[in-house]
């Protein structure tokens, strides 16, 4: 195997250092290293990667292997950014004693997927500072939707049981506001409980996970082929990117090289699904402060991409577009230049837009300052994507983790420390631009070719991590494939479940009218969160 | 005070019919300006009978707080716009010192509209009241001392009194104690009718409204009417700035000829200055809230400078 020259030393050093409590190392792919330990060794292994090597905990999972082994495995995800590889520690949990240790007080950012295994896998947290119910609410049952002796179709006897007990701030003068599940407008399920002292917010609680749709559950009782179609709808923003990193998984575990004209017509899409996701939300910004023009005048910018992305793959929101091994559909002369037209066009439009609202002050008096995420806390939580970038996170899985035709550009990430609303925005004003000369430079040196290959029937009992840098922030697909081109796990991290938390420090000392936009800065998918 | 039951009909019934058009005119001239088509005007028309014809949603929790609020709102609204001249110089009503009263009744109504904000004990309309109070105690102030200062150049409250007074020669709108309390009034305007950059009528988000925020549990009729008084109310105020800062064409008589003059120029200065609310609104984003009092701190201070020059240029 070709690993990365750093990779090769930095796993020496690791074995080096811990020795024989390291159970096995094998490098599957060259970024992706599997490391096997047992539980007591977690905190040390991400004490000392985080020390040394730089790096973060990306995400933690769970997988049910209990038939064979008799045991749970659990998964720490490590991104090593500077050496551009995916460390992952594999340990057993017995399935006979279902018990992990926290790593939530050290590192909160996994505070939710560490709960969220408890709930989905039965596996109980030890040590956790608030290790209540969070995937399944409260009143479920005791049922334990991702072991495997959970059927698919297993249909619950109506329930009921406790009721959620928010945490409320109590005092002279303090009062309860509750927000949701149900909200005005089209959007997702989430309630939002704020404890306020006149208008001023001293403590919001977060509460997801009403549509939780079992979509993990879902792809371990589907074709793979079909699979793709599931990914897609995880988070209706996002599709081309979740199904794109869903096929990225595919392409690992099958050892295939995607042609690379379909490498490139996939950066594209991305590209066009980070545009009109940007755009859109810097006119929903303005709207939150009732800037409506600026607005308009966003929303007539993103119906022009939106159009071409029709014109390209046949959907507005490019569904159907990914598939396994490469893309579904080539472009002719007259669809690059329709492209090619948009993205002349689209530049001095979206200048003219950036200006109009940076030309109004008053517009700008309500950005600035207004929800500040400090680049500690948003370290702390693990803040990824646009808004992780606005507080320091310099991070961005295109630049750093090479995916689709990336490794073919230069890739500008922006970067700013202020953590207000401005600065997100100011990342994704950064980002259109960057995006739009992206684009410029894919399609002026478009490589001819085949649009895919085959994946053949993909090996069974085989691990691969599929990565994007989705618009809003890093998606991961990890799968465990079984035999029959069927998954027997697939493990979805949308970049809104490490996000969600963030705004619940973003909004403190702010008042109550300025939740909307700071919460829009943000602009987190419920169900990529719930799933 | 006299009481003729043809003028108070006849202003009635402009007050009923125009005040929903000029939210119409508002409403699709702001869509105008954003690019869009926008609703036709006559669509705050086809609203009220709407909610007219609808069945009430009314909270459990709710008290007869609740369902008089409507009824106060609009009746005081309605009230208010019988003791302003609209197109003639007389108003049909005159009370206990016109400014006054004027003043008072719009107090009555808001309060009236907050009480039946908080009455159902929804966390939105409590917010939208005690936002709605903190504004107006400093709005009505303003209000007061605008209207003060050019009761005192004529030397009446009496609107109608007022009126009469600027049609005379050497009243000039651009002497400076006049711009002063226009300005001031202008920005009550704004504040009282829920306009950017103080409240946004168009929004969806809850947790930034004012007065939408404190008819949120209303529905059907009572919605109808608060809408409508609401609508009432805006002309009402409009009308003031109009007539007594621009006090031209109005009906001195109550011929045909002069009343139709004195319709047509009336509707020419209201939709002008609609047209300035919807210039205000394009260009502005809101305020945040707690910057709200500095704008209208700032419309109280014209209006007590504009009072205070009315002694100095003397």
């Amino acid at each position: 195997m070709n690993l990365l020259p750093d990779v090769a030393k930095i796993m020496a050093e690791m074995q080096e250092r811990f020795g024989d409590r390291l159970d096995a190392v094998r490098a599957e792919r060259p970024n992706e290293v599997y490391f096997d330990a047992k539980m007591d060794l977690v905190a040390g292994f991400c004490a000392d990667l985080y020390k040394n090597w730089d790096a973060r905990l990306a995400g933690v999972f769970a997988d049910d292997v209990c038939e064979s082994e008799k045991v749970f495995h659990l998964y720490y995800l490590f991104a090593l950014d500077a050496v551009h590889a995916f460390f992952i520690l594999r340990v057993p949990v017995p399935a006979e004693k279902p018990e992990f240790t926290s790593l939530a007080n050290a590192v909160p950012a996994v505070s939710w997927q560490e709960r969220e295994i408890q709930d989905l896998f039965g596996v109980k947290l030890i040590g956790h500072p608030n290790p209540r119910r969070c995937a399944l609410h409260d009143d479920w049952p005791d049922v334990h939707p991702l072991r495997k002796d959970f059927d698919l179709r297993t249909e619950l006897p109506p329930f009921t049981g406790e009721r959620h007990k928010l945490r409320e701030v109590e005092g002279e003068g303090v009062f309860q506001v509750p927000v949701g599940p149900v909200h005005a407008g089209i959007i997702e399920p989430g309630h939002f409980r704020f404890s306020v002292a006149g208008e001023p917010v001293l403590y919001l609680q977060i509460r997801l996970f009403y549509t939780h749709k079992g979509t993990e559950k879902l792809f371990e009782n589907l074709p793979v082929t079909h699979g793709v179609r599931l990914a897609e709808s995880i988070s209706g923003d996002s599709s081309f990117a979740h199904a794109t990193a869903f096929c990225h998984a595919l392409e690992r575990v099958a050892g295939i090289e995607v042609p690379v004209r379909a490498r490139v017509l996939r950066s594209v899409c991305l590209e066009l699904e980070r545009l009109y996701n940007h755009i859109g939300d810097i006119g929903a910004i303005a709207t939150d402060v009732a800037f409506a023009v600026a607005n308009m005048h966003a929303m007539r910018l993103k119906e022009s991409v939106l159009r071409v992305n029709e014109q390209l793959t046949g959907n507005r929101l490019l569904r159907g577009m990914a598939c396994p091994g490469g893309v579904r559909f080539d472009w002719d002369g007259a669809q690059i230049k329709a492209l090619e037209n948009l993205v002349a066009g689209l530049g001095p439009e979206f200048d003219s837009l950036i200006g109009l609202i940076e030309a109004s002050s008053s517009t700008r008096d309500r950005l600035e300052g207004t929800g500040i995420l400090t680049p500690e806390i948003a370290r702390d939580l693990g803040v990824v994507g646009i808004a992780g970038r606005a507080s320091g996170f310099n991070h961005d899985l295109r630049r750093d983790f090479p995916h689709a035709a990336y490794d073919r550009v230069n890739v500008q990430v922006p970067v700013y420390q202020a953590g207000d609303v401005e600065h997100r925005m100011q990342v994704r004003v950064d980002e259109v631009r960057e995006s739009l000369a992206l684009i410029r430079r894919f399609v002026a040196d478009l490589p001819a070719g085949p649009l895919r290959v085959d994946l053949g029937e993909l090996p069974a009992g085989r691990t691969a991590l599929g990565y994007v840098e989705g618009w809003r922030g890093e998606i991961f697909h990890w799968i465990r494939t079984a035999p029959g081109n069927r998954l027997a796990r697939c493990k979805v991290k949308d970049p809104s479940l490490q996000n969600w938390p963030a705004l619940s420090h973003a909004i403190l000392g702010n008042i109550i009218p300025d939740f909307p936009v700071v919460n829009k800065s943000f602009n987190l998918s419920y169900s990529g969160t719930d799933r | 005070m006299n009481l003729d039951p043809i003028s108070i009909l006849s202003q009635t019934a402009l007050l009923l019919a125009l005040a929903p058009l000029i939210t119409g005119c508002i409403r699709n001239w702001k869509a105008r300006l954003q690019n869009r088509r926008g609703p036709r005007v006559w669509q705050p028309y086809f609203d009220l009978l709407k909610f007219l014809r609808k069945d009430m949603v009314i909270s459990e929790h709710a008290s007869w707080v609740f369902s008089a609020a409507p009824y106060v709102v609009f009746i005081t609204a309605l009230l208010v716009g019988l003791m302003v001249p609209m197109v003639t110089t007389q108003a049909p009503l005159s009370l206990f010192g016109g400014v006054l009263a004027v003043v008072g009744l719009l107090a009555l109504g808001r309060f009236f509209l907050a009480l039946g904000g908080l009455d159902p004990g929804s966390a939105f309309g409590g917010m939208g009241s005690s936002r709605e109070m903190t504004i107006a105690a400093i709005a009505e102030p303003a209000l007061m001392l605008a209207l003060f200062t050019v009761a005192i150049t004529v030397g009446s409250t009496d609107f109608s009194y007022i009126v009469t007074a600027a049609q005379q020669p050497g009243w000039n709108l651009f002497n400076p104690t006049h711009l002063m309390a226009f300005a001031a009034l202008f920005v009550v305007l704004l504040a009282e009718t829920g306009r950017v950059p103080i409240d946004n009528p168009a929004t969806h988000l809850e947790l930034t409204m004012i007065h939408e925020a404190m008819l949120l549990e209303y529905s059907g009729r009572y919605l109808a009417l608060m809408e409508w008084g609401a609508s009432i109310k805006q002309l009402v105020l409009m009308a003031i700035l109009v007539n007594i800062f621009l006090p031209v064409g109005l009906a001195t008589d109550g011929s045909a000829a002069m009343l139709g003059l004195g319709l047509l120029i009336f509707l020419g200065k209201i939709l002008l200055l609609s047209a300035a609310v919807v210039l205000v609104e394009t260009v502005n984003a809101k305020l945040r809230l707690f910057r709200v009092p500095d704008l209208l701190s700032a419309a109280f201070v014209l209006a007590a400078m504009a009072l205070l020059s009315t002694f100095l240029f003397k």
